[in-house]
């Protein structure tokens, strides 16, 4: 059984301005297999997010294939998509993307709209991810009184609501200062570790990237042929939630202090 | 967190807008419930007036059939003309003299051959005058009239058994007999007026009488002995009208033509004359309804175009709040779209948001329109009330036209109106909605994410 989850094919994606066309992507080949933490990294205009854009079937390429699921997703109709993006993807915006007039849990919520879960159900799942995400104690607060951090981590929750196959972070601490932006990127590589999710973040921090597991170079539209692994989670990167020891992914109890780890 | 929730919350949180949003559509609403109500008011006014028409027409025609043998003789004009034309007035005495007869005329027409018998009537206005406020198709003018009419009646058995000389709708009291002096039958408006019942005394030309019969009636008459009326109002030997009964009807043109031939001065009316005034009568009211009848197609014809403006401006007013809320909220589509939701969906919540603020602006404009149709109809609308002119009546009978087609039209609303209203107000949100929602629909998730 193939582990790949997504897979791009001479990936192109050509802007037309005017008579000027401008290759924004060309032949970008990408391979991510299930439980991978891939970083992107790219200077300002090199194609990050046009790259996710295509990722995450907000757009269309000029040409070549894009495989999520065993699924060429470039031949699926536009109005038939937002299955995807509801099923198969979870995104991540720089700018949080949050509805300012739903509270947090309201707002983990809102992708679940239109599912087979129950009222309840999709209380109790978003109510779980906004713990996973430790904000369960601002559940009813709206977007406003939130700090931009927690704001993350609600729109990491909402895009984790349904479950998807790959989480798609477009410079997930593009809007946040370096403590918070490292508890993000933190998060992430613990939901990485923990819930297996897999991740492909596109960001210019290299010392983000750096917490990746693996580290892509794209520079004007190309993806370069060298690849870097990160540090990935850093030695006290996991700790216990009751007494704040280092502890490993595979841990289910603390070896510190001797409680369940949820 | 469901899509109705969504939709009350974004109403909500742009309060100013929704309220004047809200306020506009609600006056919409107020006209499209108020219109009809006025024109259904109309048209009941209208069916009540050709009702009443119809009655009185019925009433007079079988009066006239029953009364073949009757000559009526008058010292003035108007009381040949008692069933009212255009000239006629709805009181005796009113703008003129009372005439009268001497009562030596009875002796000289009863010996004409053919007659049978001969009521003497004294019709004669009160001292007292009141001022009324009429209305016309020209305007309203205040005037100054006898408060009643007095009608002195000869109580004679075999005349009253015989013949309809006094009131039948007795509603109190009994009516005059034979024999009664220094006693009255009044009719209920003017009971009302003075505040008088029966058993109750009420003075007539400085001399006070008992009320014994209150009948119904909305003119304001005083009957009595026609000896009492004469000596009250010092006309000793005088009357105002006879009406002669001839043996048959064979007789009723000789014995017209003679008292034409010996008494020139006086006005004599026949079966005949009455049934030409009928159908004169009959000429002028159906104009008058057929003018009616006109004014009320302008009106509808007024109020079709009204209620489309406010059919257009509703969906107006809808569809650019929405658009301007869809070009808003671009970016929130973009996310919606980014999380997963179809093009449906969000369809689906900017429709629902158009129709709740129709449903909201629908209540206000009921609660509106149900309080303020009457003012607003009769702003509308020409005319709310074709036929508050007024009409000249018809003392005799006791049938005034004028009364009935003065009587305030009732503008209410009634709940299918209501119902029917609301409907089509949410579904003018729905369609005003329908364009702005298809446009977010189809908006790409990636340049709505883009939109500042």
């Amino acid at each position: 059984m193939s582990n790949l989850v997504l897979e791009t094919e001479n990936l192109e994606k050509v802007y037309t301005i005017g008579r000027r066309k401008i290759n924004a992507l060309s032949d970008v080949n990408l391979r991510v297999n299930k439980g991978d933490f891939v970083a992107i990294m790219g200077p300002s205009g090199s194609g990050k997010t046009t790259l996710l854009n295509l990722l995450g079937c907000l757009d269309r390429p000029t040409n070549g294939k894009v495989i999520l699921d065993d699924i060429d997703v470039t031949r699926v109709p536009e109005k038939a998509l937002w299955k995807f993006r509801k099923h198969k993807i979870g995104f991540i915006f720089q700018t949080f993307n949050l509805l300012p007039y739903l509270s947090a849990i309201e707002n983990v919520e809102l992708p679940m709209e239109g599912t087979k879960k129950s009222k309840s159900e999709k209380r109790k799942r978003a109510h779980e991810l906004l713990e996973i995400v430790g904000l369960s104690a601002r559940k009813e607060h709206k977007p406003p009184r939130l700090s931009a951090g927690e704001q993350q981590r609600v729109a990491i929750a909402r895009a984790l609501a349904n479950n998807p196959t790959i989480l798609l972070a477009d410079e997930p601490t593009g809007n946040l200062d370096m403590k918070t932006s490292f508890e993000i990127v933190r998060l992430l590589s613990k939901l990485n570790l923990t819930q297996g999710t897999t991740i492909v973040m596109v960001t210019h921090d290299s010392n983000v990237a750096s917490r990746a597991g693996r580290i892509l170079f794209l520079s004007d539209g190309k993806l370069l042929n060298r690849e870097k692994k990160g540090m990935h989670l850093l030695k006290g990167d996991l700790t216990c939630p009751h007494c704040h020891k280092p502890i490993q992914p595979d841990h289910t109890f603390c070896p510190r202090c001797g409680k369940k780890i949820e | 967190m469901g899509v109705l929730t969504r939709a009350v919350r974004n109403v909500s949180r742009r309060k100013m807008r929704t309220f004047l949003v809200i306020i506009a559509l609600s006056l919409s609403m107020a006209i499209m419930i108020s219109i009809p109500a006025g024109i259904m008011a109309n048209q009941k006014a209208a069916q009540s007036i050709i009702e009443n028409y119809n009655n009185t027409i019925t009433s007079m025609q079988e009066e006239i059939n029953k009364t073949s043998t009757l000559i009526e003789i008058s010292a003035s004009s108007r009381r040949g003309m008692f069933f009212g034309t255009p000239s006629g007035m709805p009181f005796p005495g009113f703008g003129q003299e009372e005439a009268f007869i001497n009562a030596t005329v009875v002796d000289e027409i009863s010996t004409i051959e053919g007659v049978k018998d001969i009521v003497p009537f004294l019709e004669v206005s009160s001292e007292e005058t009141t001022e009324d406020t009429m209305s016309t198709p020209r305007g309203s003018f205040t005037i100054s009239r006898p408060v009643y009419t007095i009608t002195g009646v000869c109580l004679k058995s075999t005349l009253i058994d015989n013949y309809s000389i006094l009131p039948t709708n007795v509603i109190d009291g009994r009516n005059l007999i034979e024999g009664d002096s220094g006693v009255i039958g009044i009719s209920l408006n003017l009971s009302d007026y003075y505040s008088v019942y029966v058993g109750d005394k009420l003075k007539v030309y400085g001399e006070t009488f008992k009320v014994v019969g209150i009948y119904n009636s909305t003119a304001r008459t005083v009957y009595m002995n026609i000896t009492d009326a004469q000596r009250i109002t010092n006309n000793i030997g005088n009357v105002t009208r006879l009406d002669v009964y001839a043996q048959g009807i064979s007789y009723v043109n000789s014995i017209a033509d003679v008292i034409e031939a010996a008494y020139p001065e006086l006005y004599v009316t026949t079966y005949e004359d009455r049934l030409a005034n009928l159908e004169r009568t009959q000429a002028m009211y159906e104009t008058t309804l057929e003018n009616a009848e006109s004014t009320i197609s302008q009106t509808q014809a007024v109020a079709f175009q009204e209620i489309l403006i406010a059919i257009v401006a509703t969906s107006l007013i809808v569809l650019f709040m929405m658009l301007y809320t869809v070009r808003e909220r671009t970016k929130e589509i973009g996310i919606l779209k980014a999380i997963g939701f179809s093009n449906w969906n969000v369809m689906i919540q900017f429709i629902l948001e158009g129709i709740l603020l129709s449903a909201m602006a629908g209540g206000v404009g009921a609660l509106i329109g149900i309080v303020g149709a009457p003012v607003i109809s009769s702003l509308l609308l020409p005319s709310v009330n074709p036929f508050s002119a007024q009409q000249p009546g018809f003392p005799r009978q006791n049938i005034n036209f004028g009364t009935a087609l003065s009587q305030s039209v009732t503008v209410t609303p009634d709940l299918q109106t209501l119902l029917l209203a609301f409907g089509v107000f949410l579904l003018l949100g729905a369609l005003g909605s329908l364009y702005p929602a298809w446009r977010a629909a189809r908006t790409s998730p990636m340049e709505a994410l883009r939109y500042e």
